[in-house]
Parts: C-alpha cells; sequence; structure tokens
C-alpha cells in the first residue's frame, strides 16, 4: 500500500505526468512518470538503471526485485507514484560508492552464483533482506525464502552455496568483533 | 596473414599446450554480473529511437478480411503502422523467412495460422503511444478450419496449413528435405539400417508403446529483443540471437542486400536455451525501421515470448525386439513432432530427434520415421536437447517398461545393450570413445541402485530410485572461425561469433586461449559477435562451442604461438625448437631467466600487433535414402539416475537426489561444467514434473509465469551429484551445455514407477496423472486381478 502521508509530494507536471520525490540508492531524486507507468520501467528508461530487469510483468520471477523501505517488492508491480517520499534502494546501490562490493555480491562471485545473470539482481536484493531478517538461516530457509525469484539457468545449487556461505561469513565476523 | 592453421576434424593432440596453467575464474565479467551491468540487448537506445509494439492474431486460423488502422495512425506520436500487405506491396523488399523453407511472414499477409501470429506492427515515439495505437486497430477475421493434433493435420481431409508449398531456400548443408506437398507434412526422415522384417522375426519379444511429450516454451528471462537501424540501405541490427550469421543471411535475402551490408551485433544473452537460434523478431523490427526512416526497438512482453518459438510436441511409437538375452535387436519407430505453423528449424530437428529414437544401443535393424507436421499452434523450433529430450523418453521409459513386462533388471538390460567401441549406432557409425557403461555405472553406484526397487514407505510417502542413459549428437558438418590478436602490452583480443549466453563462452575461450599461449586469462578479451568484424561461426548451439570454437581459438593462438617463437627466435639467436612459452614470455628451455616478454616481442616487431586465424570444420552428411552416414562428428553421452519420493494421497512427486553424470572429454571450467550440469536437471525436473503448454482452441491457457510453471528453489533436490567424465588420453571436449538434460525425464518417470508402479507415458508427470494412476491400481486390486501388474495412466 502506499504511503498515504507522502501522496501531496507527487506534483503533476503540466505535461500529464508526475513528478515523483523519492530517495533512490542514497540520493534524493525526482522520478518523472506517467501515472500507470511502473516502478520498474520507470529505474530503467529515466534512471538508467538497468541491472533491474524485467523477467515476466506479473509478479511471478523476481528479475525485477528492489528493495521498497528495505523490503524487496517486484518493481513492475509497484506504480511509480506509489514510491513518492520512500526509499528505493536497486542492485547499483549495493556496492559501497568507491565500487566496492558488498559481501553478498563477493559470494555470488566467489561461488559464481550465476550463468545468464539476468536474474541475478533480484536474487542478491532479495538475499540481502534475508540476510538482515534471518542471519541464522539454516539451507532449508534460505531456499524457501528464495523461491520466489526464478533462475532459468538453474544455477540454484551456487545461489544457495553463496548465501549460506555469506550467513557462515557474517556469523563469524560478529563472533570476531 | 601468417598462422592459419587449418585442418581436419582432428583431437586436441594437435594443439600441443603452453606450459603454464593459468588461473580459472568462474566468469571473467563477475563484477559486471553482480552489479547489474551487463549490458543485454534490452539496454539498448539509439536517439531517435522508436518503439514497436505487434497485434496479434486472435484466430488459429482464419482470412484477415479487412484491417484498419486508419484511427491507429492519428495518434500522437505514431510514426508507422505496418501490415503484411503493406510489406508485400513493395518490390525491394521480400515478405517472408525462414532457415529452411520461406513459409513465415514478417507480418500475416492475408491469412493467420495460429493465435499470436504477427499482423499489425506499431512504430511508436514511445511505448503509451504504441499501445494506444494497437488498441485502435480493427482487424476483421474469417475464420477457417483449424488443425492442432497430428491426427486433425494428417487426416485425409484436413484442412491445409499452407495450402500453396512453402517455399526453400538456401539453408544447412545437412538438411535433407522430403516433403509431401498437399498434406500438413512439413518435412520426413527416414533411417533404414539393416532389415526390420528380419529383425522382428528373429525377435524372442516383440514390444510396441506409443509415448508423448507436450509443448513447452524456452523461457529464457531475457525475452526476444531487436533494436534495428536500417534508415540508410545498410542495416545495423542488435539482437538476442544465437546464430547472428542466420540472421545475418536472412535480412539479406529479406532486404536484398549483400551480406556485407548486413550487421548483425549480439549482446551476452540473458538465457537462450535454443530459442533463439532462427530469425523471430529481427525482419519485423528491420522491416519497421525501413518503412519508418528511424531506428526501432521491439522488445517481447513474456506473454508474447510464449508464442514466439517453442518445443515440438511429439508423439513416438516404438516397435522394439529382442532376443530371449534381453539383447535388442530390432526398432522401429514411427516420430512426429509437432511443428507449428512454420517450420522453423522443425525439418532438421525431426533427423536428430528421429536418430536419437535409437539410443545409446547397437540394434542391426533399424527403421526409422520422422515427419515434422504442421499445425495451427505456434512454431516449434530449436530447444536444449534438440528431440533428443523427446527421443529418449520413449526410449528410456519403454526399455524400462520390457524390463518390468519380462521381471528383470532395468541396469542389467541396460547393461547388455548399451553401446561399446567397435559397435554402430542407428546411422552405422562406428564407436571409439564410448563411455555409456562407465556413466551408467556411475549414476547407479552413487544414487545407491539395486534391484529389485523395494520402496521405502514413510506415513503417506513412497520413495524409490530410477537410471536413464541417452546418445546426442551434435550438428554435423558444422564450421567454427576465430581471429586473434595480440597487441603492443601483450594483451590478447580474441573475436570469435559464438555467443555468451550464460553457459561462459567467453570465459572458456579465454582459458584456452592462455592456455595455448601460456599467459594469464586476465590479459585476453573474448568478444562479442559482430557480423561485420568476427569471423564466421555456424551457430551457438548443440552443445558445439567449447569443442568448435575452442578448436579454432586454439589453432589462432598456435598462429600467434609460431610467430613469437620467430621474433624471440631472432632477437635472441636460439633456434625455436630450443624456445618455450612461458608465463607471457618466449624462454629459452633450460634456462627460463633467458626470455623476452610478449610486449617487447610485439613492439619490436614494428607491426603494432600480431594476427593470425584459425578453424575448424568438420565433415559429414547422411544418405537422403537410408540415413546411414556421418550424422555427428562425435557422440554425446550422458546418464542420470534420480530419487523421487511421491505422496500417495496426493500424487505430488519430489526429486529428492539426482545424479548427473555427461561425458565431457576434457572439462575447461569445471565451474561452468557443474553449473550446466546443475542446470540441465532443474530444466528437465521442470519438463518431468510440470511444464506444459496448454491450449484450447488453439489459445494458449497459460502463457505467463503465474501459470506456467518452470523450477524454483523449492523444486530442486536436496543433492544434485554432478559427475564429468575426462579422457585424458584423447583430451578432446565434448560440449555439455545440453547434453545432460535429456536423461532427467526418463530418470524421474522410472523412479515414480518404482515407487509406486504407476507408469506415465505422457509427460509431464504431473500429481493429478499419479493419483489417478494409484487409482487404477486400487482399483485393478480391489477387482482381484491380481496379474493386472502396474498400471498404465494415460
Amino acid at each position: 500500500m502506499t504511503d498515504m502521508r507522502n501522496q501531496g509530494d507527487v506534483t503533476a507536471t503540466g505535461d500529464g505526468r508526475l513528478a515523483i520525490p523519492a530517495m533512490l540508492n542514497g540520493r534524493q531524486t525526482t522520478l518523472v512518470a506517467r501515472p500507470w507507468h511502473t516502478l520498474l520501467e520507470t529505474l530503467r528508461d529515466q534512471e538508467g538503471l538497468y541491472g533491474v530487469r524485467e523477467g515476466c510483468g506479473v509478479g511471478m520471477c523476481g528479475a525485477c526485485t528492489v528493495m521498497l523501505d528495505g523490503e524487496p517488492v517486484s518493481s513492475c508491480l509497484v506504480l511509480a507514484p506509489q514510491v513518492a517520499g520512500r526509499e528505493i534502494r536497486t542492485v547499483e546501490g549495493l556496492a559501497a560508492p568507491d565500487g566496492t562490493l558488498s559481501d553478498l555480491q563477493q559470494a555470488f562471485i566467489d561461488h559464481t552464483a550465476f550463468q545468464c545473470s539476468y536474474c541475478t539482481s533480484g536474487f542478491l536484493i532479495t538475499a540481502e533482506r534475508l540476510a538482515e531478517e534471518h542471519p541464522d538461516a539454516s539451507r532449508d530457509e534460505i531456499r524457501h525464502y528464495l523461491a520466489g525469484n526464478l533462475c532459468r539457468c538453474g544455477s540454484y545449487v551456487k545461489i544457495l552455496d553463496a548465501v549460506a556461505d555469506l550467513l557462515e561469513r557474517r556469523r563469524a565476523g560478529r563472533t570476531a568483533g | 596473414m601468417s598462422g592459419v592453421a587449418k585442418g581436419l576434424p582432428g583431437t586436441w593432440a594437435d594443439t600441443h599446450r603452453g606450459t603454464a596453467q593459468p588461473e580459472q575464474p568462474g566468469m571473467m565479467d563477475a563484477r559486471d554480473r553482480v552489479t547489474g551491468k551487463v549490458d543485454y540487448v534490452i539496454n539498448m537506445t539509439l536517439p531517435g529511437m522508436l518503439h514497436a509494439m505487434v497485434l496479434r492474431s486472435t484466430a488459429p486460423a482464419a482470412r484477415i478480411v479487412r484491417i484498419d488502422t486508419e484511427k491507429a495512425r492519428q495518434v500522437p506520436g505514431v510514426v508507422t503502422v505496418l501490415t503484411g500487405r503493406d510489406i508485400v506491396s513493395r518490390t525491394d523488399v521480400r515478405s517472408h523467412f525462414g532457415p529452411v523453407f520461406r513459409d513465415q511472414p514478417v507480418l500475416a499477409v492475408d491469412r493467420v495460422r495460429f493465435v499470436g501470429e504477427a499482423v499489425v506492427a506499431v512504430a511508436a515515439v514511445d511505448r503509451d503511444a504504441a499501445r494506444a495505437a494497437l488498441d485502435l486497430v480493427e482487424v476483421e477475421y474469417e475464420e477457417l478450419p483449424p488443425v492442432f493434433t497430428f491426427d486433425e493435420a494428417l487426416a485425409e481431409d484436413a484442412a491445409l496449413v499452407h495450402p500453396e508449398p512453402p517455399r526453400a531456400g538456401a539453408t544447412f548443408a545437412d538438411i535433407i528435405v522430403h516433403s509431401q506437398a498437399g498434406s500438413n507434412v512439413c518435412n520426413t526422415f527416414k533411417l533404414r539400417k539393416g532389415d526390420i522384417e528380419e529383425g522382428f522375426a528373429q525377435s524372442d519379444y516383440v514390444f510396441e508403446d506409443t509415448f508423448t511429450c507436450p509443448a513447452v516454451q524456452h523461457v529464457p528471462l531475457e525475452t526476444h529483443c531487436s533494436v534495428a537501424d536500417a534508415r540508410a540501405n545498410d542495416i545495423v541490427i542488435h539482437t538476442t540471437s544465437q546464430i547472428p550469421f542466420m540472421v545475418r543471411s536472412q535480412l539479406a535475402e529479406v532486404f536484398n542486400l549483400p551480406a556485407s551490408r548486413v550487421r548483425v551485433v549480439v549482446h551476452t544473452l540473458g538465457g537462450g536455451f535454443g530459442g533463439k537460434c532462427y530469425p523471430n523478431t529481427e525482419p519485423l523490427t528491420a522491416m519497421l525501421s525501413r518503412f519508418s526512416g528511424r531506428p526501432v526497438k521491439l522488445h517481447l512482453s513474456r506473454e508474447e515470448e510464449f508464442t514466439a518459438i517453442t518445443r515440438h510436441a511429439m508423439r513416438i511409437t516404438l516397435k522394439t525386439g529382442l532376443r530371449a538375452d534381453g539383447k535388442v535387436i530390432a526398432r522401429k519407430s514411427t516420430c512426429h513432432f509437432n511443428t507449428g505453423a512454420y517450420a522453423d528449424i522443425g525439418p532438421r530437428l525431426i533427423k536428430m530427434g528421429g536418430i536419437g529414437t535409437g539410443g545409446p544401443t547397437s540394434i542391426p535393424h533399424v527403421w526409422i520415421d520422422s515427419a515434422a507436421v504442421y499445425t495451427n499452434l505456434p512454431p516449434a523450433g530449436a530447444y536444449r536437447g534438440y528431440g533428443i529430450s523427446q527421443a529418449a523418453w520413449a526410449y528410456e521409459t519403454q526399455i524400462e517398461m520390457i524390463a518390468q513386462r519380462l521381471g528383470w533388471d532395468p541396469y542389467e538390460l541396460r547393461k547388455k545393450n548399451l553401446l561399446v567401441n567397435g559397435e554402430t549406432n542407428a546411422t552405422g557409425e562406428v564407436m571409439d570413445d564410448a563411455h555409456w557403461h562407465e556413466l551408467l555405472d556411475q549414476v547407479a553406484a552413487k544414487i545407491g541402485w539395486s534391484w529389485p526397487q523395494v520402496p521405502q514407505r514413510n506415513g503417506s510417502k513412497v520413495r524409490a530410485k530410477g537410471l536413464s542413459c541417452i546418445i546426442k549428437g551434435t550438428v554435423t558438418p558444422s564450421a567454427s572461425t576465430s581471429m586473434v590478436k595480440m597487441n603492443e602490452d601483450g594483451s590478447l583480443h580474441v573475436m570469435t561469433s559464438s555467443v555468451e549466453m550464460g553457459q561462459g563462452l567467453q570465459t572458456s575461450m579465454a582459458i584456452l586461449a592462455a592456455e595455448r599461449l601460456a599467459m594469464s586469462v586476465a590479459n585476453v578479451i573474448v568478444s562479442t559477435p559482430d557480423t561485420a568484424f568476427t569471423p564466421y561461426d555456424q551457430q551457438t548451439s548443440s552443445s558445439r562451442s567449447t569443442h568448435s570454437m575452442g578448436m579454432a581459438v586454439t589453432r589462432a593462438c598456435g598462429g600467434i604461438a609460431d610467430q613469437l617463437l620467430n621474433l624471440a627466435s631472432e632477437a635472441l639467436e636460439i633456434a625455436v625448437d630450443d624456445l618455450e612459452l612461458s608465463d607471457g614470455k618466449v624462454r629459452a628451455k633450460g634456462a627460463p631467466d633467458k626470455g623476452i616478454g610478449y610486449d617487447v616481442l610485439v613492439k619490436n616487431q614494428k607491426g603494432g600487433n600480431l594476427l593470425a586465424t584459425g578453424e575448424y570444420i568438420t565433415g559429414g552428411g547422411l544418405d537422403p535414402e537410408t540415413g546411414q552416414g556421418i550424422a555427428a562428428v562425435h557422440w554425446h553421452q550422458a546418464a542420470g539416475a534420480a530419487e523421487v519420493e511421491v505422496d500417495l494421497e496426493t500424487g505430488k512427486v519430489n526429486v529428492l537426489a539426482y545424479e548427473a553424470a555427461v561425458y565431457a572429454g576434457r572439462v575447461v571450467n569445471p565451474v561452468q561444467a557443474e553449473l550446466q550440469a546443475e542446470g540441465n536437471v532443474a530444466f528437465g525436473l521442470g519438463h518431468a514434473l510440470f511444464e506444459e503448454m496448454v491450449y484450447d482452441n488453439g489459445q494458449l491457457q497459460n502463457g505467463n509465469l503465474g501459470d506456467y510453471m518452470i523450477a524454483s528453489f523449492e523444486d530442486m533436490p536436496e543433492h544434485i551429484g554432478v559427475n564429468c567424465l575426462e579422457e585424458p588420453v584423447l583430451n578432446e571436449i565434448h560440449g555439455i551445455g545440453e547434453t545432460g538434460l535429456p536423461p532427467v525425464m526418463p530418470a524421474i518417470g522410472n523412479a515414480v514407477f518404482h515407487a509406486t508402479g504407476v507408469r506415465i507415458t505422457d509427460a509431464p508427470i504431473t500429481a493429478e496423472k499419479v493419483l489417478r494412476g494409484l487409482r487404477a491400481l486400487e482399483a485393478a486390486r480391489a477387482a482381484g486381478a491380481s496379474s493386472a501388474g502396474p498400471g498404465t495412466a494415460r
């Protein structure tokens, strides 16, 4: 549901489009979209965030997953005006500003957890939230959590290895700390 | 140009390696892959580019009575509204295309042949305008009698999908055309080995069974997308293609241009699986660009992708004769492949699929009739496994049905029949690198195969195991060529037209190049295809690239190696024979500190760079009447074993464990080999248990990822064992991209049978079918028919 408190932030541009203020990968921006445009097409067409990709258009494959206020959502099912005043994070926002990869991205590389990689962005976003929410998830719990993201190349074994390894590394980091 | 290495199909021995083993990355561009930076075609935009959308047929077979585009043309932002008639009315372009028959219109001309066929296309400044325009197009159809099933299409009085015989054109050398004008038979293939009647006469047992598989879709997560610029006479197209040179030749034909004036650029694909082999969105996108005078992008929706191209539904009847000792001595197979409304590559696929029904078995008497049949369904074409998934479903199921009828161990029955060196397969080729026994033994041991299979019961669930073993050819004859250049800093560019589609092609080529030149993989860049600049490769399919392009790249690098050795010999005044390549330098053998870097050699040579090319060309062909000859330069071999758990209350099948064994000859990139093998399990598991395109009067009922299931994390077995068999003496690379797929369906089906006694012969093995089979068994038991044996669910 749209957060009603932020509705007032959307303004008309005068040419049938809407100006939609939002936080995008840590910076304040204004998305411009027609009322029926999805967040997916707005991020791609206007912001050039090509890591967000359409796979099915109906919220079933997870390829277009982005973080909206900290929760993974299918950006093909979110209308652009719904994100007014909210915070969006895409795969492009996972690495540090200096380009250093996140430990999750590194784990995917270490396990080669991809083939064609079209689904990878969505998996990374969902897995990032999984790691925050369930730092002690078992392999079974990881499988269940990631079941809404589809990989047609079938890289599931390596994705599972990568995420399990990430959780292990973070646990080790906490223990050491 | 020096260093051209050209030779006959050979083994790895003629391409000796350098001394350094380079580090092996999983994927060269891994960083781009985890940061969202891969440049798929869908990301591409050009200045002034229009967006295309397509109005598609709502009738499976109809005459187009009227198309009214007037209102659509008035929509602000719409530049072009195009119909098939508009194309036909121009004399400088052709209206039809196709890799074998030119039977597919760029846009329907007067007639539609399947629900989803492109009828009207709009190019507009944005998708909103294009969508609005499509809504205003009016099309009036006069429906014609459609044909969907084999029986309907092959009936004597069947309505013809193509009343006029499709026009043939230039195609691949291996394709044999035997079409039957005046029928819906698109093409036939026949194979005659030995004397089939004599074979059955000598048989102690003869069994005849029929198997079916439905149409399924490739479902690459990246749908087809093309960006074409045909404003000038020349055409530049960026497109999602596994066969850029086929796109080039087809566009050259459609637009009456020399091949040199069509430039096809292919980016990394978001999956292909055979669905991006033959021209699809390209002719229409280029046509829209030509008519509008603007660059045009066409990106299919998921719904459109489902009817863009499919895997052939098939029906195979196998009549198999055995001697009392279990040796199979005769097989007659009758194969029908539903190729849909347009032939695409169906005329070739029926050959490999038909041959495939011979199985990994030396059968003296074989008779195969295989036909591609036109129907009013979406076109079927290449698909990972290329007909062998369907063939293996038939023969690997039947061999178990035979074993069960005779009370034999299906493993032992296979062992009596698996090919060994010196025996011949269906096409009469003598095997000299046969590993089926090892592969089957490996998976049987790993899964813990035992006989008899006693289902393990746990509450309402039962567990058991199943096996399978397959043979698969690779497209032959075929050609791959490569060009490499070594730059002044010693780095290397490898130029090929093989397509990176997730299989790790670029990384494999980099590894092979680095290995041959004893340099770091990190200093090698492998191109993506651009037909204006990268040399010819026949196709990225058929599990051929690592083998064929690998050979071409290695040979080209051999040319560079020779030049480096000669340059160093002059510079160091040491004979070439006393020099070797090592770690980016040419060094004196036995005196490794006496060496000279590649960078120095290239700089001093003053040519700017070193250039060399390499080729790999295979030969073969089959007799058109007997199907005997050379069908494949070498044979792909695989086995699979599944352990399943079936819930007797719901019929639901879970795959608990899967062991995949595949003959790799030599593994180039171990991580990628595992990924491909694991991916085949995910793919085949979907085909085995739930994937099916469901039609109602030709209208697809499940053309979205909500209703059409592909394997998710939760469907995957807890354990997948990958066993890549290597042969260090021959050291010949065998492709494994699809080889591991065909065993999956029958291995699961056979395990389900051993768990439940229910034999499914029509894939997929849905819970509903299993439950129906269980109830039939119960009913038979209740009726006291103790001799009824396990039931067959249809």
